[in-house]
């Protein structure tokens, strides 16, 4: 890769954050130019994405130095097949959040903070794509932080007092974690002494500090496991995603968290390399099993939910458990699925939210068992929502039977039969929650009067992202093989 | 691409042809209602149409081949044409082109719910026919599973939507068993999961254990569908509470996706060598016995008559795993053409049991006194399948049971023959007093009343009395004729020719 | 090396451990959030000192200067962009702390809570 194309994955990442800097100004000027200017710097970005393809080689990775400082002192970017897949997929689905947002967010947000808003989230999406594909673990942190910050507040951007009290839990468990990401860092710091994640990868091989080692790295997973609400941490997680608004529920839901598990699979395979003195082999142990009860205890949690946005809260939390049953498996399979978990996970549970968010649009629902009838008044949000909870369950011919069967795959191939029937289990439960909500939608008769005179369906420009992400789901299905040979071999690679 | 395949695109065209009805409900959903049903039957004969063409090629030996998507190496969604799928394809087909032709007339409310899901459910199961491998068996699988949930229910009374409750439990615990099947059969199985061949797996690349772990999982999830005992659970609440023309297909052609991927397990992917080297086909067989002979018992004690037609299905669906597990030629042949002949003979049953419901809303046997005299010719052709359940000769079903008790001296177990009898006897001991509270007994028979006058006026609806008439037609036309090509010993004899050369 | 040596990452230690405490025990939303700031602290402490030699001097290159008596610069470097994070979380935290405030009237997580369980039912 040469020339002005090895700029791009750096300047994706910049694209959106000069955005975020300008759009205080762009709105001095005009305020309803906000939208569509935020819109317009990730769709740029997202154009850049595109212009990428083809380039990245699937089994190696591709440097840029940052300021053309030298690698053990500059930050380095290190963009791999997998992080340019999850950067696409980042850019995509916080593309369509934020155009979803536009009539959404009138309602629920007073005309200030409107562009604090668009600020804040021009910021997430930055950051996120930073931090999958960043090469230097502090530079990791840093992306890390302005994620977390700027989710905090996004929780929280409505004012309204639920939303403050579940941003206020959410930071209290998400700051410490934070801090606890610098300790680990610090302690890497300390053996080693570099930063960037190629030179610790070799310099952990050499390093005599086994007990510190061991304890960075069980440092660093277990506050990742606290961003990425892998259960028993994941107590911040159906109080937020289900109190804010809902395009931003769908970018926290189906970005943030499944994002900073994958920092897990970066620290594991990036950094640690899983091959000295089986280093990581216990917390790796302690983290699946993490992992297997959060496929269960998400699951039955969702089924007992009866506010609709909860219920997918907990769903998220039982997939944040399937993504993590993936890295652990320590195989190509296990990591393709997880990797391609990220991307269905997040298309299916954004689309989920963005359709609880048509339902509080037009009649201001919330629960599941509003929804009887729902098919009559709304179809085309009830298709949309059957069609990515077809996903969820993970049904062919979905992108999430593709991702169920190499993360099933994999853990078999890993001689791990029980986490693969727990996972199985895992899809179980979704069928249970998730056909309850289409039961309700399509097949029972709404109450007389429940859904008083005409209700239209979801505006359009709510509608259409809804719809992009469903299709989406079927999308990476049924041509998953665009992908999933490259995915093999990235993760064969990693690994 | 399969040895001696002919890539074509042929094997598509069956797989989308059905969706024309999709696309016409889609196009003018309230308008014109009558041309938009028979675009539905349009879409639906063409499909039979188009399998019907294949069949010169099949019978001379050739496969087509078409590939859809490959994921990875090994791992790929195609569609392939062999004798044993286009068998089943050309079964499903014919079926579905009667039953949509008696859904038009029969279905009464959301027509354009009931034929969208009609029309994709033939799709996905011709997909599932024409699956090269069964990962893309699964998904069609899948698919259809889900996709005849709303055939079920869509009568939405209370007692429809428990039975689609039901439905959905255990169609989605099998599917996870089924799926877990797959997966260790890929992994064990050396990264394939073709049909092509005669016997996929061996001891040599696989444990024992591993070989079994395998087997029975495919059995349950597969078993579920097919409805073995104890898993047939969902089977005589579906059936009474959906359409006729959807129980007709669910138990013509669904429960025999069951058994068809049943099939596949022991002739391609195990090969009848391994099963019997494993020795594991006496244990299904074993389940296989026990359905007969207690579906039978079942079906004694039901007076809803579709329930008591699901119970005969249940019995029925188990003579075709006995056959494959027999280990037989006859045994297998028998197995294999039973699965066309039961779909003929208790699809019409199922077609009669509509005319009866539509014409007197009557339910249960014991409200059909003097019926036959109202519904001569449905009567007759109920008569007609009712006997050949039996089997009773010249008709498909006595040709299935003279196989299977052929099958099971071939394979030394006299045993089978007695199961055979005892369930030919408690068939009959069902059916024969449906047809005697039709025919010999009537108002008023006690007080010595003279029987009715045969009264044709009422069977004036040709859309729904073509099929059931035709269908018995088919029951002993097909059980005289045997060997005429393009029937079921055509193609079966030619399968189980590769499996007992 | 042994402890007496390295008293400055006990040090650290015991000072994560106290902020942590005070995170997850204290009541009081106002008192967590100094706790944070304990944590964090003592995360820098850690830092600094692995970059710290005896007799060093700041890392500015000038005539005369040896480069080998200069400190590790880098997790200084470290420690100043993790105080800016660590303002702006404490920012974003009290500012928080205000609105719940004004709107709960109370700064006890116990009662905050609690209040959550009465609205859900």
């Amino acid at each position: 890769m040469s020339g002005g194309i090895r700029h791009l994955p750096i300047l994706m990442i910049t694209l959106p954050m000069v955005g975020a800097a300008l759009m205080p100004f762009i709105s001095y000027v005009r305020r309803g130019a906000v939208p569509w200017a935020s819109a317009l710097f990730l769709a740029a970005s997202s154009a850049l994405g595109l212009a990428l393809i083809g380039k990245i080689p699937p089994d190696g990775s591709v440097g840029y130095r940052l300021g053309g400082w030298e690698p053990p002192f500059g930050i380095e970017l290190m963009v791999d097949f997998t992080g340019y897949f999850l950067m696409m997929v980042v850019c995509g689905i916080s593309l369509l959040s934020l155009v979803y947002s536009r009539p959404y967010i009138m309602r629920e947000v007073e005309g200030g903070k409107i562009t604090a808003y668009y600020v804040l989230f021009l910021l997430l999406s930055a950051s996120m794509m930073g931090f999958v594909v960043t090469g230097d673990i502090f530079n990791l942190f840093v992306f890390m932080e302005i994620l977390s910050i700027s989710s905090y507040a996004l929780v929280a951007v409505t004012g309204n007092r639920n939303a403050v009290r579940a941003a206020f839990k959410y930071l209290l468990m998400g700051a410490p974690s934070s801090i606890m990401v610098l300790l680990g860092i610090g302690l890497l710091y300390s053996v080693t002494g570099t930063l960037n994640m190629a030179d610790l990868a070799m310099r952990i091989g050499e390093s005599g500090y086994r007990e510190v080692l061991i304890a960075a790295y069980a440092v660093l997973v277990l506050a990742f496991m606290v961003k990425a609400a892998i259960f028993p941490l994941h107590l911040w997680l159906p109080d937020a995603h289900s109190i804010a608004p809902s395009p931003m529920s769908a970018m926290l839901s189906g970005l943030v968290v499944a994002v900073s598990a994958f920092a897990i699979g970066r620290i594991t395979f990036s950094v640690f390399t899983t091959r000295p003195w089986g280093l990581v082999s216990s917390t790796l142990e302690a983290l699946a099993a993490a992992g297997a009860a959060a496929v269960l205890f998400g699951g039955i949690m969702a089924i007992y939910q009866r506010d609709f946005k909860m219920m997918i809260a907990y769903s998220t939390v039982s997939h944040m458990g399937y993504i993590v049953l993936g890295l652990t498996a320590l195989n190509p399979e296990g990591l393709t699925g997880a990797v391609y978990h990220v991307l269905d996970h997040g298309v299916a549970k954004a689309c989920l939210f963005l359709c609880a968010g048509n339902f509080i649009y037009r009649k201001g629902i919330r629960r599941i068992d509003q929804l009887k009838g729902a098919w009559q008044e709304m179809p085309w949000t009830c298709f949309a929502f059957a069609l990515a909870a077809w996903s969820v369950i993970g049904l062919p011919p979905s992108a999430g039977f593709i991702s169920k069967w190499y993360l099933v795959y994999g853990n078999v191939k890993a001689d791990r039969v029980p986490y693969a029937v727990v996972l199985l289990l895992g899809s179980i439960l979704a069928a249970v929650y998730c056909f309850r909500v289409i039961y309700y939608m399509f097949f029972q008769p709404g109450e007389e009067g429940a859904w008083g005179d005409k209700v239209a369906d979801a505006p359009s420009g709510m509608l259409a992202p809804t719809w992009i992400l469903s299709l989406a789901t079927l999308f990476f299905g049924v041509f998953s093989y665009l992908f999933i040979d490259s995915l093999l071999k990235a993760a064969a690679s990693l690994l | 691409m399969p040895e001696g395949a002919t890539r074509s695109v042929v094997p598509l065209l069956p797989v989308l042809l059905p969706w024309i009805s999709l696309v016409a409900i889609l196009l003018m959903p309230k308008k014109a209602p009558r041309v938009r049903l028979w675009l539905c039957f349009a879409g639906s004969a063409l499909t039979f149409l188009v399998v019907i063409l294949m069949l010169p090629g099949v019978l001379d030996g050739k496969t087509y081949y078409f590939k859809l998507a490959s994921i990875v190496e090994g791992l790929e969604i195609s569609l392939y044409v062999d004798t044993l799928g286009y068998y089943f394809a050309l079964v499903l087909a014919f079926m579905w082109m009667l039953a949509t032709l008696y859904s038009i007339s029969y279905i009464d409310h959301k027509h354009n719910r009931f034929f969208a899901f009609l029309a994709l459910c033939c799709s996905f199961l011709i997909g599932c026919a024409f699956s090269r491998n069964m990962f893309t068996y699964f998904i069609f699988y899948e698919m259809m599973t889900f996709g005849s949930y709303p055939l079920i229910i869509h009568e939405e009374t209370t007692m429809a939507r428990r039975a689609g409750y039901k439905y959905l439990v255990y169609a989605i615990a099998a599917g996870t068993v089924l799926f877990f099947a797959i997966i260790a059969n890929y992994f064990w199985g050396g990264g394939v999961l073709d049909f092509e061949r005669w016997g996929l797996l061996s001891l040599e690349t696989a444990s024992r254990a591993a070989l079994l772990t395998i087997f029975f999982t495919y059995i349950a999830g597969f078993g579920v569908k097919a409805a073995i005992m104890p898993l047939h659970g969902w089977v005589p609440d579906a059936h009474p509470a959906a359409p006729s023309p959807a129980s007709a297909l669910l138990s013509g052609v669904i429960l025999k996706a069951g058994a068809f991927g049943i099939m596949r397990v022991i002739f391609n992917l195990f090969g009848v060598d391994l099963m019997k080297e494993l020795g594991v086909h006496w244990i299904v067989a074993v389940f296989a016995c026990i359905t007969i002979v207690m579906a039978s018992v079942f079906a004694l004690t039901q007076d809803n008559l579709k329930r008591r037609l699901a119970y005969s299905s249940i019995g029925q669906v188990s003579y075709i795993i006995l056959g494959l597990t027999m280990v037989s030629r006859d045994g297998a042949l028998g197995g294999v053409m039973h699965l066309a002949h039961h779909a003929l003979m208790k699809a019409c049953l199922f077609l009669c049991a509509g005319v009866i419901l539509v014409k007197t809303g009557k339910k249960n046997i014991s409200e059909m006194r003097g019926i036959g005299y109202r519904l001569p010719v449905t009567m007759i052709c109920f008569s007609v399948c009712a006997l050949a359940m039996m089997g009773t000769p010249p008709s498909v079903g006595f040709i299935s049971k003279w196989l299977l008790g052929s099958g099971s001296m071939q394979a030394g177990l006299p045993v089978y023959v007695v199961i055979l009898l005892v369930s030919s006897l408690l068939n009959a001991a069902y059916f024969l007093p449906i047809i005697y509270t039709a025919f010999f007994r009537w108002e008023g028979d006690e007080e010595g009343a003279h029987h009715p006058k045969l009264d044709f006026s009422t069977e004036n609806d040709q859309l729904m009395m073509g099929p059931v008439v035709l269908l018995a037609l088919l029951v002993v036309v097909v059980g005289i004729w045997v060997t005429v090509p393009g029937f079921p010993y055509s193609l079966a004899s030619r399968v189980v020719d590769f499996i007992f050369p | 090396m042994n402890l007496w040596h390295n008293y400055h990452y006990a040090v650290a230690m015991v000072l994560f451990c106290v902020g942590l405490y005070t995170v997850i025990m204290r009541r009081n939303i106002i008192k967590k959030i100094i706790g944070l700031n304990i944590m964090e602290t003592s995360v820098f402490l850690f830092l600094i000192s692995i970059g710290y030699r005896k007799g060093g001097v700041a890392p500015i290159h000038a005539e005369g200067l040896d480069p080998s008596r200069m400190v590790n610069p880098l997790p200084q470097s470290l420690i100043l962009t993790g105080i800016v994070v660590a303002v702006s979380v404490t920012a974003l935290a009290l500012s928080m702390v205000i609105l719940l405030y004004r709107q709960f009237g109370t700064l006890d997580v116990s009662r905050l809570f609690r209040e959550e369980t009465e609205e859900a039912d």
